[in-house]
C-alpha cells in the first residue's frame, strides 16, 4: 500500500521514463483494492452475526465458551447455542456459557441470534486448559538456616482424573522484588485436595532482605488434547526479620563446607563504610536501607576460633563468625578387642580433620545392633592425630557384636561398622607378679597373674629365657584360661647353678595379639655334680724330678655349681694313691714322681659331689723324628694341621708358649679330637709380634707323643730395633760390614732379609732421605740370605765418604735404619806415581841440562862469560839493542864504562863493620821489609866492583865459628872512598856505595860522573863483572832480594848483577837454614825458568 | 610465682609488731604483686589477641568496647581521687574480674581448645586478681580505711550477664572476652599506679 500511495504520489516523474511500467503496476493494484473490497464486504457480513467462538476449561469438565457479540447485540442479548453431540441440545444462553466437556472429536455449535445464525465446529483440541490460580496457604521462614517454607493446596479434588503438575515457584528478594530464583516442582493430581510443602534455602540470610515468593501450575493431562497452559502466578507472599533497630551481623556462627559460598549481611540503620573477612577488605554489595552484605566465595578452613567477619560503621564496629570446616571422615582402623572378655574396647582413627572444635566438634556414637545398646563419645577434645576409644560392656553370653560407630557434626554425619566375635579378638593386659620357684636343679615352676576371665578360651603364653652371655629361649605354652587369672607352669631342660632371666607374655587362641611383656624375673637354679672332669695336662719339671699336673677351671655348664676343690690321684699297675686336694682357685699341683709310668686323675668337687675323673700318663712317648717348622697366624689365632694318624686312638693335644719364656713352657694347651687333622689355636693372650711355640702331641694308649714342634707367631710385625753392624775394612774402593743378629724379641716375626743401601755423603750433609723413594743415587742391596752377616761393597771411590744404611725386615713390615759415615782409604800408588813422574822429568832434564852445559862449558864462558867481557858478546847490550829496548825497567842492563877498581877486602871480626858496610852498600839492602827478615847477625853485604881485587883472608877459621866474614870491596876512586863513618853520609849518596860500580874507571869528570849518577841510579846499580868466574853461584829470583821481582833493580844472576854475593858467601852459609832458601832445587828450576 | 601468689593471698597471715613498717611492707608487696600482675595482663591480652583470628591481631584494628555488666573502666577522674577510694575502687573491679575472666575462660576452651597457655593464663588472671584484691583490702585495712566488704552479688550478677551475653554469639564473645581482658589489664595498672602512691618512695 505504501507503495501505491508513493506511486501515486508522484505519478509525474514516472511517467516519462516508466511509462511501460507503470501500466502494468496499475493493473496490480486494481486487483488488490478488489481484494480487499471482498474480504472487508465478508467481513462486515461476519460482525452481524456472532463470531469468534473460544473455549477454555481449567478443571477439565467444564468448558467456558465466549465468542464476540455481533454489531449491535447490547448487553444482555440473549443467545440460542445448540451443540450437535451425538443428541442435539440447545441452549439459551447470553454472551458466555459454560457447557460440559465434550468428547473427543469435532462438534457442530450453532449460535442463533435473532435471524442470524453463526455455525461452528467444535473441537477438544480447540480448548484451553488454564488450571486456576493457586494460592498459597503458608509462607514461613527459618532464619537460622536461611529455609523458606512454603505450603499450597493442589486443589486435586477438581480434576476428573490423576494428572502431572508442574508447579513454578518464583522468590524475589529486596523491596524491588529482584528475582533470585525460579522452580519447579512436580506433583501428581491424585482426585483429592493435597496441601503441598516446599522448602527453600537461601544463599543469603533470610533477615538481610525481604523475600518475596508467588507460584503457579501447569497441570499435564494426557487425555486433554486442548492447549494445555499456566495458570496465573498466585499473590506473593513474602517474609521479612522484624529487626529491634539493633544492628547486627548475619549468619550468626555459622558451620559451612570448607570451599563453599556464603553471604553474610550487616542489617543496621548506619551506614557500613568496611567490611573485612579476617584481614581482608571485601567489597559491598547494597541491599534495602543501609543493610549491606559481602559475598565470600570458596571459603577456606577456619582457623580454631573460626574466619570473623567484621563490618565497621562510622563509630562501631559488628560481625560474626563463620567456621568453615569438613564432615566427619568415615572412622577409620575401626578396631574393637577386648582385654579381659569383661569389657570391649573399640579404637578408631577419625580420618581427615574437620577444623571444628569445640561445640563444632565432632560427636561420635558407638551403636550395638544386636543388643540396641549404644555409648557416646564424651571427650572433649583430642590431639588430631590420637586415636579416640570407647568402652562396651561385654553381655553375658553375647559373643559376636555388631558395631556401628556414628560420627557427627554440624556440616555431617559418617559412618563405620565392625562385627567382631570378641573371644578371637582378646589382647590380654600385661601379665604381673611373675614368680619363679625350685623344683630341682634343672626345673622351676613359673607363675603370674593375668587379670580377665578367661576360663571359656585357651591360652597361649610365651616364656623368654635368658642366660647370661647365651642366645635368649622362648617357649610357647598352651594352657586352658582360668577364671581367678593365676596360672602356673613348670619350666624345665635348665642349666643348674645358672642365674635365668624369665618374662612372660601371652595371648589367646585363635591368636589375635600378645600382651606386652612382663617384667623380667630373675632366678638362679640349684648346683648339680660337675658334669666332666678337669682338662688336665702335665709338664715335668727343669730338673725332670717332679711331674707338674695343670688343668683348666671347669666351665659354668660343666661344674654345675661352685666349685669347691680338686682331688689329684697317682695310680700305677700296682695302686691307686689319693695325693692331695687341691683347692680352687689354684689349679695345678706338682708330684715328685720316679721314672716310671703313671696315671694321674683329678676330679673337681663342688657341694653336690665330684665329677667324673681326668686322667693323664707321667710319661711321654719318644719320638726322634722331629723337626721345627715355621708357622704364622692369621691376626687372631693361628690354624695348624696334620696328617691323619690311625695309630692316634686318643685326642690331640696342642700346647704352645711364648718362646722367650723361661721352661717349663706351657701357657695354655688344647685338646683336639682324634680323627681331627687341623684345629684353629686362639687366645685371648696371643700377641702380634710375639714368637710362640707349638708342640703337637698324639695321644695312643693314654700316652703321649710330641708330633710336631712349630714356631710362629700369629701376626708378623715389623723388626724394632735395626741390625748392628760394624764396618769390618775399607780399603780405597770396597768397604766390608759385618752385622749381627737381632733378638728374637725385638725380630716379631720371621726375619727375611736386609736391605742395604749406601750413597755417597758427609756426616751432618748428607740425609738418607726417601730410601724407598727409588733416588738414583741409592745404591740397594736386598740381602735375603738370613744367614749372611757380612757384606763387601766394591766399586767404590777412594777418599770418599760413604753413607751406609742397614734395615732388617719381616713380612711384617721394615725394620728401622742404621746408618753409618765410612771414608775410603786413599789410592797411595796413584798419588805416588803424581809425585815421581815430574820429578824424575825435572832430574832428567836437570841431569841433560848439567851433561850439556858441562859439555859446552867452554862454549859457555867464551860467550857468556869470557875473562874479559866482549862487549859485542854482551847479552846486555843485545838486550839494549833489541829486546829491551824502551824499557826503563831493564835500563840497568845497558853497558856503561866501567872504570876498574881497586877491591880492598877487608876482613872484620867485630859487627861494627858489617853496620858499616851495610851503610855502604846499596839502597836495596836497607830496605826496611828486608832488614826485618834478614837476621843482623848473618847479614852480609857485599859490595862489589871488579876487574882488582885484593883477597885477604885473615882468619879462614872464623867460617866454622860462626862469624859473618865480610868482604868489601871499595872502591879506590878518590869520589867513593868508603867512609869510616858511613852513617854520616847515606843520605848524601844512597846509591853510591850500593849500586852499580863500573868495571873500568874512565877518567871522566866529576860532573859527567854526577850526571851518570844521577840518571841512571837504577842502571848502576847491579853489574859488577866477576873476577872469579868460579865462584860465580845462580841467585835464586826467590831469595830474599830477589823476589821484590816489582823492583827496579832486576838481578839476573849473572856476573853483571850486583847480587851474585852467593859467589862469595863461604861454602858453610850454604849449608845454614837461612840460605837454603837460595839453594838449587827442582822447584827454582821451574820457577826460573820463565826468566830464562 | 605460685609461691609469691601463696604468701599475698593471706596477706595478713604475717603479724608484725611494728605497725609501721609492717604496712609499708605490705604496701610494698602489694604494689609489687600488682606491677607483677601488670606484666601477666599485658601478656595475657596479647596471648588472647593471637588467638581471636584476624582482624583481632591487625594493627589499628579497634573493636567495639561493649559494657561489662557490674564493672567499667576506671573513671577519667580516678586520678583525683583520694587514695583510699582509689583503692576501694581498684579492689571492688578486682572483685568483679575473677568470674567474669572464669567466663572468658570457658568460652575460649569452646573456642580455642587446644590453646592451653592462654587456657592457663586465664586461670591465673582469674585467681591473680582476686589475690590482689585481697591485698588491696588488706591494705585498706591497715590503713584504717573503710573497706568495700565481700561483694559476692555485684561479682555474680557480673558472671551471669557477661555469660548471658557470651553466649550470644562467638564474635561478641570473642569481643567481650577482649573487653574483659582490657579492664582487667586497666584495673591491675590501675591498681599498681594507686599504690605505688602509698608505696615508699612513691609520689605520695
Amino acid at each position: 500500500m505504501m507503495d501505491i500511495f508513493l506511486c501515486l504520489k508522484q505519478p509525474s516523474r514516472m511517467v516519462d521514463s516508466k511509462r511501460m511500467r507503470m501500466t502494468s503496476n496499475f493493473q496490480w493494484i486494481l486487483l488488490t483494492f478488489l481484494l480487499l473490497y471482498l474480504m472487508n464486504q465478508v467481513s462486515s457480513q461476519k460482525k452481524r452475526t456472532p463470531h469468534d467462538l473460544k473455549c477454555v476449561t481449567n478443571n477439565l469438565q467444564v468448558w467456558d465458551c465466549s465468542w464476540r457479540a455481533p454489531s449491535g447485540a447490547g448487553r444482555g442479548a440473549a443467545y440460542e447455542v445448540c451443540i450437535e453431540n451425538g443428541s442435539h441440545s440447545c441452549y439459551r444462553l447470553e454472551k458466555n456459557t459454560k457447557i460440559p466437556a465434550l468428547s473427543p472429536g469435532d462438534h457442530e455449535v450453532t449460535i442463533n441470534f435473532g435471524s442470524s445464525i453463526s455455525k461452528f465446529t467444535l473441537n477438544e483440541k480447540d480448548v484451553s486448559f488454564i488450571p486456576d490460580t493457586p494460592e498459597i496457604l503458608n509462607l514461613s521462614a527459618d532464619f537460622s538456616t536461611s529455609t523458606l517454607h512454603l505450603k499450597w493446596n493442589d486443589k486435586g479434588s477438581v480434576f476428573p482424573r490423576h494428572s502431572n503438575v508442574i508447579w513454578e515457584i518464583k522468590i524475589l528478594r529486596k523491596k524491588n522484588m529482584e528475582i533470585v530464583k525460579i522452580m519447579t516442582h512436580n506433583t501428581t493430581l491424585n482426585g483429592k485436595d493435597t496441601v503441598h510443602h516446599w522448602s527453600w534455602t537461601s544463599d543469603m540470610p533470610l533477615e538481610c532482605a525481604t523475600h518475596y515468593v508467588g507460584i503457579r501450575c501447569h497441570i499435564d493431562d494426557p487425555k486433554f488434547s486442548g492447549h494445555k497452559e499456566w495458570s496465573n502466578w498466585s499473590l506473593l507472599k513474602n517474609i521479612s526479620w522484624s529487626s529491634d533497630s539493633q544492628t547486627k551481623v548475619f549468619p550468626q556462627d555459622k558451620v559451612i563446607l570448607v570451599g563453599s559460598d556464603i553471604t553474610v549481611c550487616c542489617v543496621t540503620q548506619e551506614k557500613v563504610v568496611l567490611a573485612l573477612i579476617g584481614s581482608t577488605n571485601c567489597p559491598l554489595i547494597h541491599l534495602d536501607g543501609e543493610n549491606v552484605a559481602i559475598k565470600i566465595h570458596n571459603i577456606s578452613a577456619s582457623e580454631s576460633s573460626g574466619t570473623n567477619v567484621v563490618f565497621s560503621v562510622e563509630d562501631n564496629m559488628f560481625g560474626t563468625v563463620i567456621f568453615a570446616g569438613y564432615p566427619p571422615d568415615i572412622p577409620q582402623k575401626l578396631n574393637c578387642e577386648t582385654y579381659d572378655l569383661k569389657e570391649i574396647v573399640c579404637t578408631w582413627n577419625p580420618g581427615r580433620p574437620t577444623s571444628l572444635v569445640g561445640p563444632r566438634n565432632t560427636s561420635y556414637t558407638l551403636f550395638e545392633s544386636f543388643s540396641g545398646k549404644c555409648v557416646r563419645y564424651k571427650r572433649a577434645e583430642v590431639p588430631t592425630n590420637e586415636s579416640y576409644q570407647l568402652f562396651f560392656q561385654m553381655l553375658s553370653n553375647q559373643e559376636i557384636y555388631n558395631f556401628t560407630l556414628n560420627a557427627r557434626n554440624p556440616l555431617g554425619q559418617s559412618e563405620s561398622t565392625l562385627l567382631v566375635n570378641v573371644t578371637e579378638k582378646v589382647h590380654p593386659h600385661t601379665p604381673t607378679s611373675v614368680k619363679v620357684k625350685d623344683i630341682n636343679s634343672t626345673a622351676v615352676t613359673l607363675s603370674w597373674h593375668l587379670p580377665g576371665n578367661f576360663a571359656k578360651i585357651k591360652l597361649l603364653c610365651q616364656i623368654e629365657i635368658n642366660k647370661t652371655n647365651s642366645v635368649h629361649e622362648l617357649r610357647n605354652i598352651t594352657m586352658k584360661g582360668v577364671e581367678n587369672s593365676s596360672y602356673l607352669i613348670a619350666v624345665d631342660k635348665l642349666n643348674p647353678y645358672t642365674i635365668y632371666t624369665f618374662r612372660i607374655r601371652c595371648s589367646t587362641k585363635p591368636f589375635w595379639k600378645w600382651s606386652k611383656w612382663s617384667n623380667e624375673k630373675q632366678y638362679l637354679t640349684t648346683e648339680a655334680i660337675p658334669s666332666k672332669g678337669p682338662d688336665t695336662w702335665r709338664e715335668w719339671s727343669s730338673d725332670g724330678k717332679n711331674l707338674i699336673i695343670y688343668w683348666k677351671p671347669l666351665s659354668i655348664n660343666e661344674a654345675n655349681g661352685k666349685i669347691l676343690s680338686y682331688n689329684v690321684s697317682c695310680s700305677s699297675d700296682e695302686e691307686t694313691q689319693s695325693l692331695s686336694e687341691i683347692l680352687d682357685p689354684q689349679h695345678k699341683a706338682e708330684i715328685q714322681l720316679d721314672k716310671n709310668d703313671y696315671i694321674i686323675s683329678v676330679v673337681a668337687k663342688n657341694s653336690v659331689g665330684s665329677s667324673p675323673p681326668s686322667k693323664i700318663a707321667s710319661m711321654e712317648i719318644p719320638n726322634d723324628d722331629l723337626k721345627i717348622e715355621q708357622a704364622v697366624g692369621m691376626g687372631n689365632g693361628i690354624l695348624l694341621t696334620w696328617n691323619y694318624d690311625p695309630n692316634m686312638t686318643c685326642d690331640y693335644v696342642i700346647k704352645w708358649c711364648n718362646s722367650s719364656r723361661s721352661e717349663p713352657c706351657l701357657m695354655d694347651w688344647k685338646k683336639v679330637p682324634s680323627n681331627s687333622t687341623e684345629t684353629v689355636i686362639e687366645s685371648d693372650q696371643f700377641r702380634p709380634g710375639v714368637r710362640y711355640n707349638f708342640f703337637l702331641y698324639g695321644c695312643r694308649n693314654q700316652g703321649y707323643q710330641l708330633l710336631r714342634s712349630i714356631i710362629g707367631y700369629v701376626e708378623e710385625l715389623a723388626p724394632t730395633v735395626a741390625p748392628n753392624f760394624t764396618v769390618e775394612d775399607t780399603s780405597a774402593d770396597s768397604i766390608l760390614v759385618r752385622w749381627e743378629d737381632i733378638p728374637v724379641e725385638e725380630l716379631r716375626g720371621f726375619l727375611r732379609g736386609y736391605l742395604f743401601y749406601f750413597e755417597k755423603g758427609e756426616r751432618d750433609t748428607s740425609k738418607m732421605r726417601g730410601l724407598e723413594s727409588g733416588r738414583s743415587d741409592i745404591k740397594v742391596k736386598n740381602i735375603t740370605d738370613i744367614s749372611q752377616k757380612t757384606l763387601r761393597i766394591v766399586d767404590l771411590q777412594g777418599k770418599t765418604s760413604y753413607h751406609l744404611v742397614l734395615r732388617a725386615y719381616t713380612d711384617g713390615g721394615m725394620g728401622p735404619e742404621k746408618s753409618m759415615f765410612v771414608v775410603t782409604k786413599e789410592n797411595s800408588v796413584g798419588l805416588i806415581i803424581a809425585i815421581l813422574i815430574p820429578v824424575a822429568v825435572a832430574v832428567i832434564v836437570g841431569v841433560v841440562t848439567s851433561i850439556l852445559c858441562y859439555r859446552k862449558r867452554e862454549w859457555i864462558k867464551e860467550t857468556f862469560y869470557p875473562d874479559i867481557p866482549n862487549p859485542e858478546n854482551c847479552k846486555a847490550l843485545q838486550f839494549q839493542k833489541s829486546v829491551c829496548e824502551g824499557s826503563s825497567a831493564l835500563k840497568t842492563l845497558e853497558m856503561n864504562r866501567c872504570t876498574p877498581n881497586n877491591v880492598e877486602v877487608l876482613e872484620t871480626r867485630s859487627m861494627v863493620p858489617k853496620t858499616e858496610d851495610t851503610e855502604i852498600i846499596s839502597a836495596v839492602a836497607e830496605r826496611p821489609e828486608d832488614s826485618s827478615d834478614v837476621e843482623p847477625e848473618n847479614h852480609v853485604v857485599v859490595s862489589y866492583c871488579p876487574p882488582v881485587i885484593e883477597e885477604e883472608i885473615a882468619n879462614p877459621g872464623a867460617d866454622e865459628a860462626g862469624g859473618a866474614s865480610q868482604v868489601i870491596y871499595i872502591d879506590i876512586q878518590s869520589m867513593y872512598q868508603p867512609q869510616a863513618k858511613p852513617e854520616e853520609e847515606p843520605e848524601n849518596d844512597p846509591v853510591g856505595g850500593a849500586g852499580y860500580k863500573p868495571q873500568m874507571h874512565l877518567p871522566v869528570t866529576s860532573t859527567v860522573e854526577d850526571l851518570a849518577a844521577e840518571d841512571d841510579l837504577d842502571k848502576t846499580a847491579g853489574y859488577r863483572p866477576q873476577a872469579n868466574v868460579n865462584t860465580w853461584n845462580l841467585v835464586s829470583p826467590d831469595s830474599p832480594r830477589s823476589t821484590d821481582s816489582s823492583s827496579e833493580i832486576v838481578s839476573f844472576g849473572s856476573p853483571c848483577s850486583i847480587n851474585s854475593r852467593q859467589f862469595l858467601i863461604p861454602p858453610k852459609d850454604e849449608e845454614s837454614p837461612k840460605s837454603s832458601g837460595g839453594g838449587w832445587s827442582f822447584t827454582n828450576f821451574f820457577q826460573n825458568k820463565p826468566n830464562d | 610465682m605460685s609461691r609469691r601468689e601463696g604468701s599475698l593471698e593471706d596477706p595478713q597471715a604475717d603479724s608484725s609488731v611494728s605497725p609501721l613498717p609492717h604496712l609499708e611492707a605490705k604496701i610494698q608487696q602489694t604494689h609489687s604483686l600488682a606491677r607483677l600482675l601488670t606484666k601477666y595482663a599485658e601478656q595475657l591480652l596479647q596471648e588472647y589477641v593471637q588467638h581471636q583470628g584476624d582482624p583481632f591481631g591487625l594493627p589499628g584494628f579497634s573493636p567495639p568496647r561493649p559494657p561489662v555488666a557490674g564493672l567499667s573502666a576506671p573513671a577519667p577522674g580516678h586520678a583525683g581521687l583520694p587514695v583510699p577510694e582509689r583503692l576501694r575502687l581498684d579492689a571492688a573491679a578486682l572483685a568483679v574480674l575473677p568470674p567474669l575472666l572464669d567466663v572468658v575462660r570457658r568460652r575460649q576452651a569452646e573456642l580455642n581448645p587446644r590453646a592451653a597457655r592462654l587456657l592457663r593464663r586465664l586461670e591465673d588472671a582469674a585467681r591473680q586478681a582476686r589475690a590482689l584484691g585481697a591485698a588491696v583490702e588488706a591494705v585498706l585495712g591497715a590503713l584504717g580505711a573503710e573497706t568495700g566488704g565481700p561483694r559476692a552479688e555485684p561479682a555474680t550478677a557480673a558472671a551471669a550477664a557477661i555469660a548471658a551475653a557470651a553466649t550470644g554469639g562467638v564474635f561478641p564473645a570473642k569481643v567481650l572476652g577482649l573487653r574483659v581482658c582490657s579492664l582487667y589489664l586497666e584495673w591491675v595498672s590501675r591498681t599498681e599506679a594507686d599504690l605505688g602512691q602509698l608505696a615508699p618512695g612513691g609520689p605520695a
